[in-house]
C-alpha cells in the first residue's frame, strides 16, 4: 500500500537557520499520527512546508504520488489536504455558514461569469453548497449559529466551525495543529469526540500537533518527536512515552500528566 | 416618542409597492399644479427644484413657503396615498410574490424609474442631479467592491474613470461625430445609441486592463503600499492624459454625442447593481472577504487568491470605466483635471459614508452625498465645511459608514407587509 | 557639467521641501501606524501662519534688527503656533478614532484638509498673497554655477532642523518613547508612556516641522494658495511611504530622491512629464521592492 502522504528528506532553512532537518514522514490513508515536540521545535514550520505555505529547501512532499512541493497552497488544499491554524484563522466579518460555503471555492465550476449573472448553473450551485454547508454545521452542532457572525460564538464553538470548514474541503488528509490550544477541559473532551467522529464518518486521515500528552495517546496511532527541527523518536504512543530520550528533551523531569 | 412609534406601526404596513404609488402620486400634483397652483399661491417664483433646499438657503424669507410646498406635494400626498392604497398595494405585492423574482423586481424598477422620470422631467437641472447621482451609485458601489469587499485602500478610481471616459469619448467622436481632431463620423449617427453600450464595454475593458498596474502589484503587497502604488497611478493616468495632444492634453475632450439620456444612465446603475449584487453573494465574490480578513486562512481554504486579488480589481476598475465613459457622455466634456485628488476625496467620502461592504450602503452614500451636495450649493464655500464635517462625525460614531456589511435582500424589500402581524402574533 | 551642480543644487533645494514635510508623515506613521492626510494641509496652514509673523514681524523690527535675527524669530514663533494646529488635529480629528479601522481614520483626516482649505478660502479669500523676503538675496557665480544664498539657506535650515530632530529622537526620553511606539504601539502604553501624550507631540512636532518647510518655501515660490498643500504634501506623502514606513531617515532621503527625480526629469524632459516620469519610477520602485527602503517587515494588513 502506498503511503497518502509522504515527506522524504525535507530541510529547510530560513535565511541562514536551518529551521528542519532531514524531515520524513509517511502516512496511509485512515492513520491518525502526531507530531509531537517543545515550543519552537518547528512543528508548525513543517505543517506550512506541507500545506505550501513555504516550500521547502531541499526534499520531496507528494501527496497520493503527486508532488506538491512549491504547489501553491490552494492547489495543494484542494487537491485533498485540509487544515486548521493554531490562533483560529477565521474570517471577522464573515458569518457561520459563509465560512463554510467558502471553502467550497475549488469545487465551484461556474465561473466569474456565472457568479456575475447569476446564471442556472451558478444558482444549482450554490443552492448544492448552501445545503451542504448546512450539514456540516448540522454535524459539528454549530448549526443553531448560522447566520451569526463568527466573532459572537464561544471559542469551542469557533474550534468547531473551524474542524467544519477545514471539512468542507473534502480533505483526505487533515492537519489538525493544536485543536485543543485554549480549551477547558470540558471542552477537550467534546474535541476528543468530534475527531473521533471525523474519523470514522469521513474516513479522513489526520496529521495532528499537540501539546497535550492526554489528547495525543488517547487518538494518535503514531507519534514523532520533533526537537530542534529533528526527528529523535519515532514510534506508538507508549513507545514514545517511555522514550528516555524525549522524556529528557520535551517533558525534561515533568511529570507526564 | 410614542407618538413616533405609532406612527411607524400605521405605516409599517405599506409595501414598496405602495411607496411607490406614494410618490407617484406626489409627482403627478407637481406635475400638474406645482408650478401653476401651488408655487403660485405660497408666492415661489417657480417649482422649487430639490425640496426647495436651494431656495430655502437664497432667500430664507421664503422658508415657510417652501415647507407648506414639500409638506401639500410631497409628504402629505405620499403618506396619504401610500397609506390608504396599502390593502390594494399589498394584494399586488402578494400577486408579484407568486412571479419569479426577476420579473417582479423588473416591474419595481420600471415603476420606480417612471416616478423618476416624471419627477426630474419638470427641469433640466433635476434630469442633470438625477444621472450624475446615478453615476456617483456606480462609481461608489465599484470602489466598494476593491475598498469594501476586498479591504483594500485604493485611491486609483478617479484614473480608472478617466480611462473608461477617455476610451468611450474617443470612440464616440471618431465613429459618430463630425470632430475637428478625429475627422468625420464613420458610421451614421443613427447607430450611435445602439452601439454606445458596446463602446461603455470597451472604456470598461480598458480600465479593467489599466488597473492590472494596480492588481499584480497587490500580490504581494498590501494596505499602504498598494495605496501609494494606487495613488502613484492615478498620477501617471491624469498626466499621461495631460501629455496627449491627440486627445486634447489638458484641454480635454468636447462635444460628445448625447447618448447617455436619463433611461440608459439607469438602466447601466441597474445592471451595476444586479451583477454585483450577484457577485458579491456568490461564493466567488465573497472570496474577496476571505482575503481581506485572512489570506491565509483563504488559500488554505482552496480560495485562489491571487485570481480572487485580480478579480476585484479588474471588476471594480470596470465599472469605474463604464461610469467614466457614462459622466463624458452626460457632461459632453472632460478634461484631465476633473480627475484629480478632489474626485477621489469625492468617492471615497461616499462609500466610507455610506458604508463598507454594502451595496445597499453604497447606494446610501452615493444619493445623500450628491443630493446634498446639490442642496448646500447656495452655501458655496461653507458647503465644503458643512459635508466634511458630518463624514466626520459619522467616521468616529460608525467608523464602518452608515450602513456597512448589509446586504440586499429583495425578496424581503418587494414583499407585502400586511401578513407581517400575524406572524408576529404566533 | 555646470549645467548638471546647477541642477543639482535646485533638486537639493526642491528635496529639502520634500524630506522635511514627509517627516511629519513618517513620524505619526511610526508611533500611530497611520497617514495624516491632512499633513499636506498643515503644512498649507503653517505657510500662511508664517506669512502672518513674518509680515508682523517685519513691520515691527525691520529697521531695529538685521534680517536673519528677524528670519530665526519668525521660524520659532511659527514652529510654535503650528505645533497647536497638529494638536488640534490630533485630538478632534484622531483621538476618538484610536480603535477605529484605519481607513476610517484616513478619511477623517481627507476631510480635515478639505475643511482648512475651505476654512483659508472663506477668511481670507480668494486673493493671492505674497510671502515677503526675508533674507535679501544675493546670488554667486562659482565656476559658472549660479546660486543664491537662499537657496543655501533652505538647504542649510533643513539639514539643522533634520539633525536636530534626529538628535531628539535618539536622545531624549519622548524620542525614545516614540521610537518604541514604532516597534510595539500597544506595549509601550502598558510601560508607563501615555500614547495620549506622545502622539501629540508627535503631531506638534510634524506640524511644526512642515511649517519651517512652509516659510522656506514661500523664501522660494512667494506666491502662496490655499490648495498648495495639495500638491506638495501628496508628494511628500508618497516619500514618506517610499523611504519605509515609520523610518525618518528614510522619509527624508526618499524626500531628496524625489525632488532629484523630478529636477532632473525636468532636465531632460518637457516639464509637464515630470509627474507622469517621477510616480511611475515610484511605482516601478514600491512593485519590485514593496517595502519602501527603510520599512520594517510589519504584517500590512489594513485593520478593517
Amino acid at each position: 500500500m502506498t503511503a497518502l502522504l509522504e515527506v522524504k528528506n525535507m530541510t529547510h532553512y530560513f535565511g541562514g537557520l536551518r529551521a528542519v532537518n532531514d524531515f520524513n514522514l509517511a502516512i496511509n490513508p485512515g492513520q491518525i499520527y502526531g507530531l509531537i515536540g517543545p515550543n519552537g521545535a518547528g512543528k508548525t514550520t513543517v505543517f506550512n512546508l506541507i500545506t505550501g505555505v513555504y516550500t521547502p529547501t531541499e526534499g520531496s512532499v507528494t501527496l497520493e504520488g503527486n508532488n506538491i512541493k512549491g504547489v501553491e497552497t490552494h492547489r495543494i488544499a484542494s487537491m485533498g489536504l485540509g487544515r486548521t491554524f493554531q490562533n483560529l484563522a477565521l474570517w471577522r466579518h464573515m458569518n457561520v455558514i459563509d465560512h463554510i460555503r467558502m471553502a467550497h471555492y475549488s469545487q465551484l465550476s461556474y465561473g466569474l461569469l456565472g457568479a456575475f449573472f447569476g446564471t442556472p448553473t451558478m444558482r444549482k450551485q450554490e443552492k448544492e453548497v448552501y445545503d451542504n454547508s448546512y450539514r456540516l454545521l448540522e454535524i459539528f452542532d454549530v448549526n443553531q449559529f448560522a447566520t451569526q457572525n463568527i466573532g459572537n460564538l464561544p471559542y469551542g464553538a469557533q474550534r468547531r466551525v473551524e474542524m467544519a470548514r477545514a471539512m468542507a474541503t473534502k480533505p483526505k488528509i487533515l492537519f489538525l495543529d493544536e485543536p485543543t490550544a485554549g480549551m477547558t477541559p470540558d471542552e477537550l473532551v467534546r474535541m476528543i469526540e468530534i475527531i473521533k467522529q471525523v474519523h470514522r464518518d469521513f474516513g479522513v486521515a489526520i496529521f495532528m500537533i499537540e501539546h497535550r500528552m492526554k489528547f495525543v495517546m488517547e487518538l494518535c496511532e503514531s507519534i514523532q518527536t520533533l526537537v530542534f527541527g529533528e526527528v529523535i523518536a519515532e514510534g506508538p504512543p507508549e513507545e514514545i512515552q517511555n522514550n528516555p530520550e524525549v522524556i529528557e528533551a520535551y517533558l525534561g523531569k515533568e511529570d507526564l500528566h | 416618542m410614542n407618538f413616533i412609534k405609532n406612527f411607524f406601526r400605521k405605516f409599517s404596513v405599506v409595501p414598496l409597492a405602495g411607496w411607490l404609488l406614494g410618490v407617484f402620486a406626489a409627482v403627478l400634483i407637481e406635475f400638474y399644479l406645482g408650478e401653476d397652483v401651488i408655487s403660485y399661491y405660497l408666492y415661489l417664483p417657480k417649482v422649487p427644484v430639490l425640496f426647495g433646499a436651494l431656495v430655502m438657503l437664497k432667500e430664507p424669507i421664503l422658508i415657510p413657503s417652501v415647507l407648506a410646498y414639500d409638506l401639500l406635494v410631497y409628504v402629505i400626498p405620499i403618506l396619504l396615498v401610500a397609506r390608504l392604497t396599502a390593502p390594494l398595494t399589498n394584494g399586488l405585492a402578494a400577486f408579484l410574490e407568486n412571479m419569479p423574482l426577476w420579473l417582479a423586481t423588473l416591474l419595481h424598477l420600471i415603476a420606480f424609474y417612471g416616478v423618476l422620470h416624471l419627477w426630474a422631467g419638470i427641469n433640466d437641472y433635476r434630469v442633470l442631479v438625477v444621472k450624475l447621482t446615478m453615476i456617483a451609485v456606480i462609481l461608489t458601489v465599484s470602489l466598494n467592491i476593491i475598498n469594501g469587499y476586498q479591504g483594500e485602500f485604493s485611491c486609483s478610481h478617479p484614473g480608472f474613470m478617466a480611462l473608461g471616459a477617455y476610451a468611450s469619448s474617443v470612440l464616440t467622436l471618431k465613429l459618430f461625430a463630425n470632430d475637428k481632431v478625429f475627422g468625420a463620423a464613420l458610421l451614421p449617427p443613427e447607430y450611435g445609441p445602439y452601439l454606445f453600450p458596446l463602446i461603455l464595454i470597451a472604456g470598461g475593458l480598458v480600465a479593467a486592463l489599466g488597473s492590472l498596474v494596480v492588481a499584480i502589484p497587490s500580490f504581494r503587497t498590501r494596505g499602504d503600499y498598494l495605496a501609494i502604488i494606487s495613488l502613484a497611478f492615478l498620477f501617471i493616468v491624469k498626466s499621461a492624459i495631460e501629455n496627449m495632444e491627440l486627445v486634447g492634453g489638458p484641454r480635454g475632450l468636447s462635444s460628445q454625442p448625447n447618448f447617455a439620456s436619463m433611461p440608459v444612465v439607469f438602466i447601466w446603475m441597474s445592471l451595476c447593481i444586479w451583477v454585483i449584487h450577484n457577485f458579491t453573494t456568490s461564493v466567488m465574490g465573497k472570496a474577496l472577504n476571505t482575503v481581506r480578513d485572512n489570506e491565509g486562512a483563504a488559500s488554505s481554504m482552496t480560495v485562489n487568491t491571487r485570481k480572487t486579488k485580480m478579480t476585484a480589481f479588474m471588476f471594480g476598475a470596470f465599472w469605474a470605466g463604464v461610469a467614466g465613459g457614462l459622466f463624458a457622455h452626460v457632461l459632453r466634456y472632460v478634461n484631465p483635471s476633473t480627475f484629480g485628488i478632489q474626485k477621489l476625496a469625492e468617492i471615497l467620502a461616499m462609500v466610507y459614508f455610506g458604508g463598507l461592504n454594502s451595496i445597499y450602503g453604497s447606494i446610501v452614500g452615493a444619493v445623500s452625498i450628491n443630493v446634498l451636495g446639490e442642496a448646500l450649493r447656495p452655501l458655496e464655500l461653507w458647503k465644503w465645511i458643512i459635508i466634511p464635517l458630518i463624514l466626520i462625525l459619522v467616521m468616529i460614531y460608525r467608523p464602518h459608514g452608515l450602513i456597512s456589511f448589509t446586504e440586499i435582500n429583495v425578496e424581503k424589500l418587494l414583499r407585502a407587509r400586511n401578513r407581517d402581524n400575524d406572524t408576529g402574533g404566533e | 557639467m555646470e549645467y548638471f551642480l546647477q541642477n543639482l543644487i535646485n533638486a537639493l533645494q526642491w528635496g529639502s521641501f520634500y524630506a522635511v514635510i514627509s517627516i511629519g508623515y513618517s513620524m505619526v506613521y511610526g508611533v500611530l501606524m497611520l497617514f495624516n492626510f491632512a499633513h499636506g494641509d498643515i503644512f498649507m496652514v503653517g505657510t500662511y501662519i508664517g506669512f502672518g509673523i513674518a509680515t508682523l514681524f517685519l513691520a515691527l523690527f525691520m529697521p531695529i534688527l538685521p534680517g536673519w535675527v528677524i528670519f530665526i524669530m519668525v521660524i520659532i514663533v511659527t514652529m510654535f503656533l503650528a505645533s497647536f494646529v497638529g494638536v488640534m488635529v490630533e485630538v478632534i480629528g484622531y483621538r476618538p478614532l484610536r480603535g477605529a479601522p484605519r481607513a476610517s481614520a484616513a478619511i477623517t483626516g481627507l476631510m480635515i484638509g478639505i475643511i482648512f482649505e475651505t476654512g483659508n478660502l472663506i477668511l481670507l479669500g480668494a486673493q493671492r498673497f505674497s510671502f515677503p523676503a526675508l533674507i535679501e538675496s544675493v546670488s554667486y557665480n562659482v565656476g559658472g554655477v549660479y546660486f543664491t544664498n537662499v537657496k543655501v539657506l533652505i538647504i542649510v535650515v533643513s539639514l539643522v532642523l533634520m539633525a536636530a530632530l534626529h538628535t531628539f529622537i535618539q536622545k531624549t526620553k519622548w524620542g525614545m518613547a516614540m521610537r518604541a511606539m514604532s516597534y510595539d504601539f500597544k506595549a509601550v502604553p502598558l510601560m508607563g508612556v501615555s500614547i495620549n501624550i506622545i502622539a501629540p507631540l508627535t503631531f506638534a512636532i510634524g506640524a511644526g516641522l512642515a511649517s519651517v518647510a512652509g516659510i522656506l518655501y514661500g523664501q522660494a515660490y512667494p506666491v502662496l494658495d490655499p490648495y498648495m498643500g495639495i500638491l506638495v504634501g501628496w508628494k511628500a506623502f508618497v516619500a514618506a511611504i517610499l523611504g519605509g514606513r515609520g523610518s525618518i531617515m528614510g522619509a527624508a532621503l526618499a524626500g531628496y530622491l524625489l525632488g532629484f527625480i523630478e529636477i532632473f526629469v525636468a532636465m531632460v524632459f518637457p516639464s509637464t512629464f515630470r509627474d507622469l516620469i517621477a510616480y511611475s519610477i515610484i511605482l516601478i520602485i514600491l512593485t519590485f521592492r514593496p517595502r519602501g527602503f527603510f520599512g520594517m517587515a510589519h504584517s500590512t494588513q489594513l485593520r478593517l
